[in-house]
């Protein structure tokens, strides 16, 4: 007997995903904020919106939570279309950059805010608003007002009111964004942790390679309103598809070739460049470059330039160097793990890399 | 507040600005505590007498209970009119939001002398000089730019974020309105409805084209008493309203903050 439950069926034939977008757009008067955002999350994921400053993550993440409207497309979380639901009808939790706490509540109402539009009894609601403040560590602070708190408090105020009503989706706009360095990185971790424990499928907006790369379960590119990538971070840092992702994702070194017959031309050696023609961008990540004084052996495989320190820089665990090799300038690094001096601007070096660590694209 | 020393020039400036503004008080202060029967600075004898004489004096009485309730019905309906206008004009933006905007503070650009000739040709065919109706009317011209202004600030100034928050924790507008928007321009709603209240009660040119012999506010009362007999009963009519003006923005100051209720 072929039997299956309904939201699975339509699920199914939604096509995979708890939440998934299909042709998700947003236009404005002059421009397209979003353009046809295609996108599959599956329950518990965490998905990264990665990109500059108006690449469009935050406009679609504000289309999955109601508040922009979506020119055309479509929203749909497990098998359900909300499209053009009212954002208080689509049951999503969402922390914004600033907090957004009610200032005139004190934190255990500002908490209790949700459980009290879904008129969850008072009994249950006192204990999960307590459950909600402790998972947060803010338990003895239920009665100050946000204005008393920090902002890594506030952001951890935010985060529990979202997450008590037991949202089907977490959304999180640059949540950490407004908060100083180290305390971002302590957040960070919480709020992965936190996401993990509940199993809540979450969308995180972040314009910071780092958040993204370090928490999360899958990273989505965009680049003016359009998707770059999707994948996870191994596969966003070590095969970005297009030159704008592996330039926005890590640091990367840029040299000009041309390519004919599979191969590509640049700077006096020949790297391998399957199906391109003409003019290419042959990119080379920093540290994955290695910097050598002396010969490199000739059959270890590798991609070598000669070059000539024009810039030496001592930043305590690694030295950084900016060589000057065929004409182009190249940034590269070296450890500091055994004690090594700075080499001095002028001295001739070479430079070495797999050829595994070549990324070719088309030229810009 | 911010503390940053004060140069002995901005005091000296302050305190004669100070002086300039509350001359008027150290004449009309003395003269309210005046024995005799006519103004005359300074007084020859003292007494409280004067401040006996206003309960005593039905004229006067009444009119207080005119202002005070014509100052509270047009507070009420200022606040009624204004709060959704400026909701509307900022949250709603209709196509010429700005051009509306400035319509609404137009009123408080014409000198209140010829919006009372403009009032009285049109309320007199109508029947409605001289009734509460009219001045209410005529009073709610000049506080609804004010309530719409101080209105729509307090409404601007809201981050539309915590209003965002509130409807994804699954709040209808309506209940964001009264739940988070509202709390959260109290301060806006203090000091509109302290300048309302104040507008209306101090309010002279507009009522002296309103008032019939039947109606008076005290202002009116005020200035018919001082045009018929010069005694020291005016100045202890005015002692006792700067009083009350004081206390009003005491109020406000302990509730919502005198600074930020004001100067933003």
């Amino acid at each position: 007997m072929i039997h299956a439950e309904p939201t699975e069926m339509t699920r199914l034939a939604q096509g995979q995903g708890f939440l998934s977008l299909r042709g998700l757009t947003r236009r404005y008067d002059h421009f397209t904020a979003v353009d046809d955002l295609n996108l599959d999350v599956a329950k518990g994921e965490l998905v990264a919106f990665l990109g500059p400053s108006g690449c469009g993550k935050t406009t679609s993440l504000r289309m999955i939570a109601g508040l922009v409207p979506a020119s055309s497309g479509h929203i749909v979380v497990d098998g359900r279309d909300l499209t053009g639901v009212a954002p208080y009808k689509r049951d999503m939790g969402l922390v914004f950059q600033s907090y957004a706490l009610f200032p005139h509540m004190d934190i255990a109402r500002n908490v209790a805010f949700g459980l009290e539009m879904r008129k969850v009894p008072k009994a249950e609601a006192a204990q999960r608003v307590k459950e909600a403040i402790a998972m947060v560590r803010l338990t003895g602070r239920e009665h100050h007002r946000p204005a008393q708190l920090s902002g890594g408090q506030q952001q951890r105020v935010a985060l529990a009111r979202a997450l008590v009503v037991r949202p089907s989706i977490l959304l999180l706009d640059e949540p950490l964004s407004n908060l100083d360095a180290k305390l971002r990185d302590e957040m960070r971790t919480e709020i992965r942790d936190i996401q993990k424990r509940l199993g809540i499928t979450a969308i995180f907006v972040t314009h910071d390679q780092m958040e993204a790369l370090t928490i999360c379960d899958k990273v989505v590119v965009m680049n003016h309103g359009r998707l770059e990538q999707v994948g996870t971070p191994h596969e966003i840092y070590e095969h970005p598809k297009t030159a704008f992702v592996a330039g926005f994702v890590g640091r990367i070194n840029r040299l000009p070739g041309r390519a004919s017959g599979g191969v590509a031309q640049v700077a006096g050696i020949t790297v391998s460049a399957p199906g391109f023609d003409g003019p290419v961008d042959v990119m080379v990540r920093p540290h994955r470059m290695i910097l050598s004084t002396g010969p490199v052996p000739a059959d270890a495989g590798l991609h070598q330039l000669s070059g000539t320190v024009t810039r030496a820089t001592f930043a305590g665990d690694i030295l950084e160097y900016e060589v000057e090799a065929a004409g182009t300038l190249l940034k590269t690094e070296a450890s500091t793990r055994g004690g090594e001096a700075l080499l001095a601007p002028g001295t001739p070096v070479t430079l070495s890399w797999r050829p595994q660590d070549t990324f070719v694209y088309p030229a810009s | 507040m911010d503390e940053r020393p004060v140069s002995p020039a901005l005091k000296i400036a302050a305190g004669l600005m100070f002086l300039f503004l509350l001359a008027p008080l150290l004449v009309v202060l003395p003269i309210s505590f005046s024995g005799d029967d006519f103004m005359a600075f300074p007084p020859s004898s003292w007494s409280v007498k004067w401040y006996g004489a206003i309960f005593a004096n039905s004229v006067m009485m009444n009119a207080f209970w005119i202002s005070l309730a014509l100052a509270f019905v047009v507070t009420v309906l200022s606040l009624g009119i204004g709060l959704p206008a400026a909701y509307a004009l900022v949250r709603l933006k209709p196509p010429g939001a700005e051009a509306l905007a400035n319509l609404f503070s137009a009123p408080l650009l014409l000198p209140t002398i010829v919006l009372g000739l403009a009032l009285l040709l049109v309320f007199a065919p109508m029947g409605l000089i001289g009734s509460f109706q009219g001045l209410v009317a005529a009073h709610l011209i000049v506080t609804l730019p004010y309530a719409v202004r101080v209105l729509s600030t307090a409404l601007a100034n809201l981050p539309l974020t915590v209003e965002e928050a509130a409807g994804m924790l699954g709040a209808r507008p309506l209940t964001v309105f009264f739940r988070v928007t509202l709390p959260m321009m109290r301060s806006g709603l203090v000091s509109t409805t302290a300048l309302c209240f104040l507008v209306s009660f101090d309010e002279v040119v507009l009522s002296l084209f309103m008032t019939g012999p039947r109606l008076q506010t005290l202002p009116v009362a005020m200035y018919n008493h001082v045009d018929q007999q010069a005694d020291p009963m005016a100045a202890a009519i005015s002692v006792l309203l700067v009083v009350l003006t004081l206390a009003v923005v005491l109020v406000v100051d302990r509730t919502a903050g005198l600074t930020r209720t004001f100067v933003k």
